[in-house]
């Protein structure tokens, strides 16, 4: 018989080496990060520009959302079908997608595929057709699509979040828009925006593949050595500020659970204690076995799965827990996930620390297993404009980090007396449990987080 | 080129105890994926017993005789892996991914529940767990737009002995009445080495991991022979028509027919016959439904095959104002019409080219590719089916596309409407 009581210790490290990211330039100045991967003969590229919502004009909210609908409906001498048809032809997947801060265009393709993939993508960025029956049959379904969000509770609890701690700054509001911010987009609109921020200026490339770096050079050269550039005042980004706490929620009839967000505005990613910071919602609720988790699902059963992170836009960052509970708990559980938030900054204990530290130094590796994997890592450093030594640093800034850092990371970012909580669920059932938190009648919110009167 | 790619190079062989083993390394990356599948899933269950599997599911992640509580997650965690597992209706799965370094420890986790998940349990963990696959139901069905229409469907379309006439998360008053006693019969029935494989892939040494795993999973012991399954026959069938409210803004129209089980004759012509119907922009019903007449939202299919059936399923969003009615006299007409018209070179090509290139695709994951491995050894008892399976696209003829949908989608079916709430009462 073996010996099982004990877990069997791992052998020496396999070693592994961070791809190498090389910075080039096109003719025209672009900047492209490349790395070489040869595993398979396959390529992805993402062309990231920095043209999300947050540029929509005024009051049109969701322009920048419908124009990355478009920009693929019709380019070149193909209209949107056949654009399409071209692609899967090649057995090339291409995507656009937009955020708050940016847009962005990928392309996975086999190799022997890759010119023609570039040739179509280069169609889409630089002779988009923004035909008119393309954009009423788009904007329509936008317009649809807000209506179903209506039902989706963990869109709406997550949107009045948003709305709530953003107050009236541009991320306040979903990418996709509202219905009537939607309704009053015009054609005209669309390629304005596209004319605005769809430009080189405003463009880096990210290329994975199994290619050599003059390959990569000169096929860019070749279909986007006409990218025209563009000038664009910056964005003002006033930091909004948090306040006391306070509780909203939304109603949604006969719900069976309530979705449940908690949290407020926090420091950007570039701030000095963003490892630290790190490790400490690793441990608050970062992971399964997270403290928030734990308490909420595994002792208490109030819920499938409860957890925390700190996100980032470019202008700012947001702590936020996130959980759906069954509707008798929703008070319990609020009252659970504050008790978490107060007790991280109270206590660490030293193996905690080291649980997560050893989760996060042994994970590293493997964020860059697939090509996609590999350019998400470079994106992200350009998004918040960090250097390639952040991940080059990352693994032993960790283990730099002390347990004083840690400590203080959970005071400096964790305001348990200054947040935002939201619950979507029926007014019959929680309205009573949310008064009992403070002794106070919750505010309502409407299915888009404005405030009922 | 792409043959070359697909052919892995793999060991598979069985211990004494029954427990079939296939290795497939690959030094390209530090990792090691482990993925065990039993031969287990929702089909087992009895009507009154059902969502049993996943909860037991559950169960073995808590905790088992030399494994604390959630000491799955905590050691994996330390370890810079995942972990997790699925229960389908014919199977259930779990999964660690590890740094290679660490390969040990998945296979100490992974063995201590199946030869001794007994010791680690309690009625308390037990209590625990139902509430939070209650919660489960809750979140991932109740509580969500259109959510309880799959069940609604497959409790339609299968007769009630039939065991893909339930859902595998369970019906709610089956799973708040589980006993001890259940989950201690459950395992003793279907958790041993004979009734599962373990697929091992990675940066690993051959000749030592097989000395580990016999280590490991040697030692535990058979079990009886394991119950088969059986499909009650097929019962004389008759289009049925649902009408389900939901607190939807939209009306969905669901139609779902009876096909062919997975890998049977036609298996791979249905996927191919949805693809042409609705996969991609220029597929005939979403060109025809959201880009032409705009009467959908959207608009997609699929071939559902397992072990004991299959059924092939088109799901719709109609658009505001749109009757489902509507939708699927448009349906009807154009499977018809490529009945009647046949298909062209282009669809095939488009719908064959996606295929090849996302098989390709696919082999960038290591736990995909272990994955993989356990599903052709389930359904083939071949796991290097990679080449197989994409050549049994390859070879799809037009006609075949076409004799499988007059074959199936001209017969009886049963068609769902999930409407808003109180449409039905304004309209009378």
């Amino acid at each position: 018989m073996i010996d099982r009581s004990t877990a069997p210790l791992p052998e020496k490290l396999t070693i592994f080496n961070l791809p190498e990211i090389k910075e080039l330039e096109l003719a025209n100045g672009i900047k492209l990060f490349f790395v070489r991967k040869e595993k398979l003969p396959i390529v992805f590229t993402q062309v990231l520009l920095s043209a999300g919502s947050k540029f929509d004009p005024g009051m049109k909210k969701g322009v920048g959302y419908l124009t990355s609908l478009l920009i693929d409906e019709g380019a070149g001498e193909y209209d949107s079908l056949a654009l399409n048809g071209e692609f899967e032809k090649l057995g090339s997947v291409s995507s656009v997608k937009s955020n708050h801060d940016s847009l962005s265009m990928t392309l996975l393709s086999m190799k022997e595929n890759f010119d023609r993939s570039l040739e179509l993508l280069s169609k889409i960025i630089l002779s988009p057709w923004f035909d008119e029956k393309d954009f009423a049959r788009e904007k329509k379904k936008v317009i649809d699509r807000i209506l179903q969000l209506k039902d989706e509770p963990s869109f709406i609890a997550s949107s009045a979040f948003d709305k709530q701690i953003f107050c009236d700054t541009f991320y306040s509001s979903p990418e996709i828009g509202y219905e009537n911010s939607v309704r009053d987009i015009s054609n005209g609109d669309i390629k304005n925006f596209y004319k605005n921020n769809i430009t080189s200026t405003n463009a880096k490339l990210i290329v994975v593949g199994n290619l050599t770096e003059n390959e990569v050079i000169d096929r860019f050269n070749k279909y986007l050595g006409e990218w025209k550039f563009s000038t664009r005042s910056n964005m003002v980004f006033e930091m909004p500020k948090r306040n006391s706490t306070k509780i909203y929620f939304v109603h949604k009839e006969n719900s069976a659970q309530s979705e449940i967000r908690v949290g407020h505005i926090s420091k950007k990613r570039n701030a000095e204690d963003y490892i630290p910071t790190r490790i400490m919602n690793t441990i608050l609720g970062g992971q399964f076995s997270s403290r928030i988790n734990l308490n909420l699902r595994e002792q208490k059963g109030f819920t499938y799965g409860a957890g925390s992170s700190f996100q980032y836009y470019k202008e700012v960052g947001f702590f936020e827990v996130s959980t759906a509970v069954n509707i008798e708990n929703t008070g319990a559980a609020i009252i659970e996930i504050i008790k978490e938030l107060t007790g991280i900054r109270k206590n660490i204990l030293p193996e905690e620390i080291d649980l997560a530290k050893s989760y996060l130094i042994k994970q590293f590796p493997s964020r860059f297993e697939t090509y996609s994997q590999v350019a998400k890592n470079i994106e992200q450093l350009l998004v918040y404009d960090l250097s390639t030594g952040e991940l080059k640093d990352y693994i032993q800034k960790i283990e730099a980090a002390t347990q004083n850092e840690i400590c203080s990371s959970a005071l400096e970012n964790i305001f348990p007396d200054e947040l935002v909580v939201v619950a979507v669920g029926d007014r019959t059932k929680i309205s009573g449990q949310l008064k009992s938190l403070n002794g106070k009648d919750a505010v309502e919110l409407d299915l888009s987080g404005n405030i009922l009167d | 080129m792409t043959k070359n790619l697909l052919k892995i190079d793999y060991e598979k062989y069985s211990l004494a105890n029954g427990l079939q083993v296939i290795l497939y390394p690959d030094q390209s990356f530090p990792l090691v994926a482990v993925n065990i599948w039993y031969r287990v899933g929702s089909a087992n269950e009895k009507p009154g017993k059902t969502g049993f599997a996943h909860l037991f599911e559950h169960m073995m992640f808590q905790g088992s005789q030399n494994i604390p509580k959630e000491g799955h997650f905590r050691y994996i965690q330390e370890a810079g892996g995942n972990l997790n597992g699925s229960t389908s209706i014919d199977r259930t799965n779990y999964y660690e991914t590890v740094p290679a370094n660490y390969f040990e420890l998945p296979l100490w986790l992974e063995s201590d529940r199946m030869g001794f998940m007994l010791g680690g349990l309690t009625q308390e963990k037990l209590d625990n767990q139902k509430d939070v696959v209650m919660n489960e139901r809750r979140q991932t069905y109740e509580n969500q737009p259109y959510g309880l229409a799959w069940e609604k469907l497959f409790s339609n379309l299968f007769s009630p002995d039939h065991p893909y006439s339930w859902p595998t998360i369970g019906w709610m008053e089956d799973i708040a009445k589980f006993e001890l006693d259940d989950v201690k019969n459950f395992f003793r029935t279907y958790y041993s080495p004979n009734n599962a494989s373990l697929v091992v892939g990675g940066n690993f040494e051959v000749s030592r991991m097989k000395d580990k795993i016999e280590k490991y999973f040697g030692g535990i012991s058979r079990s009886n022979s394991v119950p088969d399954l059986v499909a009650p026959g097929q019962n004389i069938f008759e289009t049925k028509k649902i009408i389900m409210e939901d607190n939807v803004q939209l009306p969905r129209i669901y139609l779902a027919w009876h096909t062919e089980k997975a890998f049977s004759q036609n298996d791979a012509a249905i996927d191919i016959l949805s693809d042409i119907l609705t996969s991609g922009k220029n597929s005939r019903l979403q060109k025809l439904l959201v880009f032409e007449k705009q009467i959908v939202q959207d608009i997609s299919s699929f071939q559902y095959s397992a072990k004991l059936a299959g059924s092939f399923i088109i799901v719709s969003t109609a658009k505001p104002g749109v009757e489902p009615e509507t939708i699927k006299n448009e349906i009807e007409n154009e499977i018809k019409k490529l009945i009647a018209g046949g298909i062209t070179e282009d669809e095939m090509i488009r719908a064959k080219n996606s295929l090849k290139s996302s098989y390709i695709y696919s082999l960038q994951k290591l736990d995909l590719i272990v994955d993989h491995l356990n599903h052709y050894n389930f359904f083939l008892n071949e796991p290097d089916s990679f080449v197989f399976d994409l050549l049994r696209y390859e070879n799809v003829t037009r006609e075949q596309v076409i004799e499988a949908a007059k074959k199936y989608l001209l017969n009886a079916h049963v068609e769902l409407n999930v409407i808003p709430k109180n449409s039905a009462r304004q309209k009378k």
